[in-house]
């Protein structure tokens, strides 16, 4: 199931991505586009094939990692400012968008640099499994964490008043599962405390968390292409 | 709850001794599957029996009351009090006739529309509710009070909570069943024309404070709708 979990996602993220080409030629909603773009590259750069290739043309570093943090954080900054104004929480987009969520993204990202080139970081393995003992190691991996949680925790209680509304079935459902992503993303702070004997729990989380996001995400632009189609209003 | 399919074959061998059960579902227009899986599962819908009862010319009100869970049924039917009458008036209609009241001008006589109504459900509770209905159904039929209320917010109620509902409010048995749509007013013996009687009853006064009232109901429904309406929109104009 850990070798298969990435690439269903990839498939999935990639197809979203297909999907909303018609529509971003049109110039009606790019930034989703983007989001699901920024969300496929992100999936490939984790799986392991594709990260040691794109990192040998980075100079086999694990440059690449570094690259999929930041990536990472993009793709959550454009989720979180988008899920926000879709489910109308003005207190939520204020703490992605205003200055509290910048500074707290600006932190995150200056020290995760800031972390990657204090350590000793050659040789190319994904996830960074292959480097010895390093100290920051845990650090740089709990701040990839914590900001895609942050993000969740803003619009989870907005997420979960659209679930309990009386919107079609099809958008709660999709909402729902766009809300199981979310409390995936906020359960992989507790990493640390998964013990090595269960270490795939991590990547099943991680990757169920991306899955479940992007398949709410579709879910909802399915539901509103079903209430569109024409002859039914 | 429904009716227990042993009962039921009980009942529909004593009616129509002689029909199949896919004549009984031609006459009546129900699905076959439809009324085979309900028997299966060993509960028959009400709905069934009462359209069932309607294409065998029974009257379904009688045909419910064969069976024990409605046992409430049995007897001469009771009659409605004026405020269960006026419950079952749509809130358009109730409209209607305070402009004809006030306007000589307007339309003095028009049809009512056909019972049940849109809000029919609530406005029957509320119409027999003494302040302590909802406390006494609960402690009856152990319904939680606040499903008793999503059933009243959605319109419909399962026809033995309706009957409980009546039985405990002290009015008669089917007045819910008309509510809830499950029978018609006339099926359930009440009089052809009561509900016109009783409005014309009504004084001018309570009627406007009545239609009044509806019309602010109709009017937090409305709004409610519409948030939805623009929740959902928003939605989708962000993430579709």
């Amino acid at each position: 199931m850990t070798t298969v979990l990435p690439w269903l996602t990839l498939c999935v993220c990639v197809a979203m991505t297909a999907v909303r080409v018609p529509s971003a030629i049109r110039g009606q909603n790019r930034t989703m586009f983007l989001l699901f773009a920024l969300l496929s590259a992100d999936i490939l750069l984790s799986i392991r094939e594709p990260y040691l290739a794109i990192d040998a043309v980075l100079g086999g570093f694990n440059l690449a990692n570094l690259l999929l943090r930041f990536m990472l954080y993009g793709t959550f900054l454009l989720l979180g400012a988008k899920t926000a104004a879709a489910f109308g929480s003005p207190a939520g987009l204020r703490a992605i968008l205003g200055p509290a969520g910048i500074t707290a993204l600006l932190l995150v990202a200056v020290l995760t640099a800031w972390i990657f080139f204090s350590m000793d970081t050659r040789g190319s393995s994904p996830g960074l499994s292959g480097l010895g003992r390093e100290p920051g190691l845990e650090s740089y991996a709990a701040l990839g964490r914590l900001y895609p949680g942050y993000v969740a925790a803003c619009l989870l209680p907005g997420i979960w008043q659209a679930i309990r509304g009386a919107g079609p079935a099809l958008l709660r459902f999709a909402s729902g599962t766009l809300f199981l992503g979310l409390c995936l993303l906020l359960l992989s702070q507790g990493f640390p405390l998964i013990p090595e004997s269960a270490s795939w729990l991590r990547p099943a989380i991680n990757y169920s968390a991306a899955l479940a996001c992007a398949l709410g995400m579709g879910g909802i632009w399915l539901s509103k292409s079903l209430a569109r189609r024409p002859g039914r209003g | 709850m429904s009716l227990p399919s042993k009962a039921f074959q009980r009942w529909l061998h004593g009616v129509a001794p002689d029909a199949s059960t896919s004549d009984v579902c031609r006459a009546s227009g129900l699905k076959r599957t439809t009324l085979a899986q309900q028997m299966v599962r060993g509960k028959v819908a009400e709905s069934s029996l009462v359209r069932i009862s309607r294409a065998l010319d029974v009257n379904p009100v009688a045909a419910l009351a064969s069976f024990d869970s409605y046992a409430d049924l049995r007897g001469t039917p009771v009659p409605p009090t004026d405020a269960e009458l006026i419950s079952q008036i749509a809130t358009m209609d109730l409209l209607r006739a305070v402009i004809a009241r006030n306007d000589p001008g307007a339309p003095q006589h028009f049809e009512l529309a056909a019972a049940p109504h849109e809000t029919s459900v609530r406005n029957w509770v509320d119409a027999i509710d003494d302040g302590e209905l909802r406390h006494r159904v609960s402690r009856a039929t152990g319904i939680a009070p606040q499903n008793f209320s999503a059933h009243l917010s959605a319109n419909r109620m399962p026809p033995e909570l309706a009957v409980a509902t009546a039985k405990e409010a002290g009015v008669g048995p089917a007045g819910g069943l008309i509510a809830c749509g499950l029978v018609s007013p006339e099926e359930a013996g009440w009089p052809r024309g009561a509900r016109r009687a009783a409005l014309d009853r009504l004084g001018t006064a309570e009627l406007v404070a009545l239609a009044g009232e509806r019309l602010q109901a109709l009017g937090k429904s409305l709004h409610r709708q519409e948030h939805e309406r623009n929740r959902t929109e928003r939605i989708w104009e962000n993430l579709g």
